[in-house]
């Protein structure tokens, strides 16, 4: 294994793309040769090709070719549309143990004009992992309070924020209110008094949340009349009111889901459930109202009297039911390891077929963003990578990642600790 | 709580029948024996809980419970060598840095243990938690769900005591005003309270040595005064105890290795070990093993140079390495962190696999018992329904000591509760 360690390094040491290693890639024009393509469009091509050219993919197909192109030999390999990772704190929060890495809410209840787009960090270790396991796109997201602020849709590389930006505002990032949990039984819970005053702060954060939605609504129809005074809380919400952009809403329990959906009906907002643990017991009522669900972390228990499986099972039920979904690992460390919770998703009855668009295209579709990324179609953003087999098999290598048309660096903190001390001389 | 407690263990004993092993054979299955490769279209025998025959050509006798393991993959019985399910309330003793007296109490009823069966796991060692330089004393268990806390013990496991260094240790008072804080709050300092403790130990070893010498002249020489945190000190010593360490950083985990060989003994297996690929030469030289986190990183400090590429290293290296759960959670799919080994660093599927069956059985010690699909073990297997590491597999059924303790198609699962739901939703339709 060593020598096959100390060749691999050897190799990835002569390629010349690892000389500009902070860079965000190579620009120029692509032509990926002979791979089996999963498009993310019903189709999976064989022997074919992708050319990516000014950032864009330019054609696709067996006869697809660009002269002067630098070309890659994918014979034998498989191309994918870029993963995405449908919420993360990516690029907002680096090491989880000290407070000044993890600067991702603001103080207050309600603060949609907070953007998370403005804070990201483009040098974030983390984003450099995730990227070289194929996931090209995050949602990055805002967190606290009742309303958090805009997640974004961003590029998992480019020099600058504006850079990285697909959607700028991807959603309005909205806390459900939801009581604490306080355990119950010996030594664990709250004394009634405590529970009571819980209740009640709920109740309130729900009221103050209606106030904020009906005055944002009159607010919008204002200046859409000509009003010129501007708040900027409210002025942040219109794309909300305007049905341009949805909020993202955190839900798990039935009765919070069917309470978002009617929050989205009274409001006339498009609403996604954030989280959906049981989801599948209104799958009926999302489908219905075309609500989508980003799924919270496969890798979670389920709640103590569900099933054993209930986590794993639920986006195979979703699917059949109608339900559109999309998976998210909620960190930043380990975004890079989404496929593998939609792999468990599969190992309990979802199709892979779709557990690939829950990683792609649907939540494109979410998000706004169907018509610049999600499948490999020409005009779309080159955001795709190359894989030796199944991305949602944990044995497969990605080879190559493309972001924006450029051909992104395989190297990152751990590529380098791994080179330095797998080179260790023995006896040293 | 404790009513529920007790409850919990006398609705065991009602449900569950007393754990009289079975025989039972899994025929035509793929085997991932471990120990002698793959196996196609094998069958394994079980006979009093232990496995009597595996191979091709294996005939089963009448009477004998069949599995039809077609399309199926049968590996040996999961092992999470870091856990810390079915234990009672708090796992920190942590009035004091050195409590190497105390022990973990198991408990019957923490659904964790049904979870964990659920994903192919059939023991784990669980332990305390990582706020004193010494802890306690972890215990063994099998996942033998349905049966009293008492029988949940795994006989001839090894008597384990953790240690603990770095970030959790020095800021385990780290909310108490300075005039309480408690000795240590430096590696430095966590290494002095290792080394002054076990001064004290040997102190008292000789104490001891000396009294029973006078013993053997003197019938009224007095013992010295007993003391069962020195005594525990001192079997560590001996290599009765054996150290499992949380550990993070290259440097403590050498600083623990130097300590333990001054006063002449081993550091069985570091956990957590993040930066174990820093150290594996030394770690190989002294004899330690390693049990790690497949993937996770980047949580604290110390944890901002782990690797996931650290198992190929260790392995490469010499080191018996195991990957864990430390997680209610990952117990479930220890098979998905076992397959990251072979993408970061090109783990062989065999040295992947062996992370969660006979390397975390070495560390345990009870290689001799468990760990592989072989002859005379016992019979503590996962039936996957595909392989293991491929992405659309799940676990169908789980046996410890031949017994079937798991069986999805028995399970409550997802589907099922909502197939009985359509029912009931039909039958009161029809009744209207």
């Amino acid at each position: 294994m060593r020598a096959a360690m100390l060749t691999l390094a050897v190799l990835a040491a002569a390629t010349p793309r690892l000389s500009a290693q902070a860079s965000p890639g190579q620009e120029g024009t692509f032509l990926i040769r002979g791979a089996t393509i999963w498009t993310g469009t019903g189709q999976t091509l064989q022997n074919a090709n992708v050319v990516v050219r000014d950032g864009l993919i330019e054609a696709v197909g067996p006869d697809a070719t660009a002269p002067g192109a630098v070309e890659i030999d994918a014979r034998g390999k498989f191309v994918y549309p870029g993963l995405i990772d449908s919420y993360t704190p990516l690029g907002l929060s680096e090491i989880g143990g000290i407070s000044t890495m993890n600067l991702r809410s603001e103080l207050g209840e309600f603060n949609p004009h907070m953007r998370a787009v403005v804070a990201i960090n483009v040098d974030s270790d983390m984003m450099a992992i995730t990227r070289a396991n194929g996931i090209t796109s995050v949602i990055t997201a805002p967190s606290g309070g009742v309303i958090s602020g805009q997640a974004a849709l961003i590029g998992t590389a480019g020099w600058t924020w504006e850079d990285m930006a697909v959607e700028r505002t991807a959603a309005f990032v909205i806390n459900y209110p939801r009581e604490p949990s306080f355990g119950f039984g010996f030594g664990g819970g709250a004394n009634p008094a405590a529970q009571r005053a819980a209740r009640e702060r709920v109740e309130t954060q729900i009221r103050e949340l209606k106030t904020v939605l009906t005055t944002a609504r009159a607010y919008d129809r204002q200046r859409t009349a000509g009003a010129e005074e501007v708040d900027l809380m409210y002025e942040a919400l219109r794309p909300l009111m305007q049905g341009r952009v949805p909020a993202l809403v955190s839900a798990d329990t039935e009765q919070q889901i069917r309470a978002v959906v009617e929050l989205g009906r009274e409001y006339g907002i498009r609403v996604i459930i954030n989280g959906g643990d049981e989801a599948w017991k209104v799958r009926e009522l999302l489908a219905q109202n075309d609500v989508p669900v980003v799924l919270g972390s496969i890798q979670s228990n389920p709640p103590a009297d569900a099933p054993y499986d209930a986590i794993f099972a639920q986006p195979g039920v979703l699917h059949e039911a109608g339900v559109k979904f999309a998976f998210s690992t909620g960190g930043s460390a380990n975004a890079r390891h989404v496929p593998y919770h939609a792999a468990l998703a599969v190992g309990y009855g979802l199709p892979k077929d779709a557990a690939l668009r829950a990683l792609t295209i649907w939540p494109a579709e979410m998000f706004g963003a169907a018509d610049r990324i999600g499948t490999i179609e020409p005009g779309k953003l080159a955001n795709l990578f190359i894989a030796t087999g199944d991305p949602l098999d944990i044995r497969s290598q990605v080879t190559e990642v493309f972001i924006k048309g450029r051909r992104v660096p395989m190297d990152d903190r751990h590529t380098r600790l791994y080179q330095k001390y797998n080179g260790r001389p023995a006896g040293n | 709580m404790r009513t529920v407690r007790a409850s919990g263990a006398l609705l065991a004993l009602l449900i569950a029948a007393p754990a009289a092993a079975q025989d039972v054979a899994i025929r035509n299955a793929t085997v991932l024996t471990i120990a002698n490769g793959t196996l196609e279209n094998a069958t394994v025998l079980v006979r009093d809980g232990k496995i009597a025959a595996v191979g091709t050509d294996v005939s089963i006798p009448a009477g004998v419970q069949v599995i039809d393991g077609t399309g199926r993959y049968v590996m040996p019985g999961i092992i999470d060598a870091h856990s810390h399910m079915a234990i009672e309330g708090g796992i920190n003793e942590g009035s004091e840095s050195v409590t190497p007296e105390v022990m973990v109490p198991v408990r019957d009823d923490d659904q964790t243990i049904y979870r964990a069966l659920a994903g192919g796991v059939t023991s784990a060692l669980l332990l305390h938690g990582s706020a004193n330089t010494i802890g306690g004393q972890g215990a063994v268990i099998k996942m033998r769900w349905g049966q009293p806390a008492d029988s949940l013990y795994f006989d001839g496991a090894h008597r384990i005591v953790k240690f603990a260094l770095g970030e959790n240790v020095t800021r385990a008072s780290s909310s108490a005003p300075d005039s309480l804080r408690r000795f240590p709050k430096s590696r430095m300092g966590v290494e002095q309270t290792l080394r002054w403790w076990f001064a004290q130990a040997q102190e008292y070893d000789r104490e001891w040595e000396d009294y029973r010498q006078r013993a053997r002249r003197d019938r009224n020489a007095l013992p010295p005064r007993r003391d069962l945190r020195l005594e525990a000190l001192a079997d560590i010593m001996r290599g009765d105890i054996k150290v499992h360490a949380h550990s993070y950083r290259g440097d403590e985990i050498l600083m623990l290795m130097r300590v333990a060989e001054d006063f002449g003994f081993r550091i069985n297996t570091f956990q957590h070990v993040l930066e174990g690929y820093k150290v594996a030469e030394e770690m190989a030289k002294h004899g330690a093993m390693a049990s790690t986190f497949a993937e996770n990183w980047g949580y604290k400090v110390e944890a901002q140079d782990a690797i996931p590429h650290n198992m190929a290293i260790m392995t490469d290296r010499g080191v018996v390495v195991s990957v864990n759960s430390d997680s209610g959670e990952r117990v479930r799919r220890l098979y998905q962190e076992a397959a990251i080994g072979m993408k970061y660093g090109g783990m062989s599927e065999v040295e992947a696999l062996s992370m969660i069956t006979l390397n975390p059985a070495r560390q345990l010690g009870v290689d001799h018992l468990v760990g592989t699909v072989e002859v005379g073990k016992q019979a503590d297997l996962a039936i996957f329904s595909a392989h293991p590491f491929a992405p659309e597999t799940h676990v169908e059924m789980t046996l410890v000591d031949g017994k079937v303790l798991f069986d999805r198609s028995q399970a409550m699962t997802l589907r099922k509760l909502i197939e009985s739901q359509r029912a009931i939703t039909t039958t009161t339709e029809d009744d209207r």
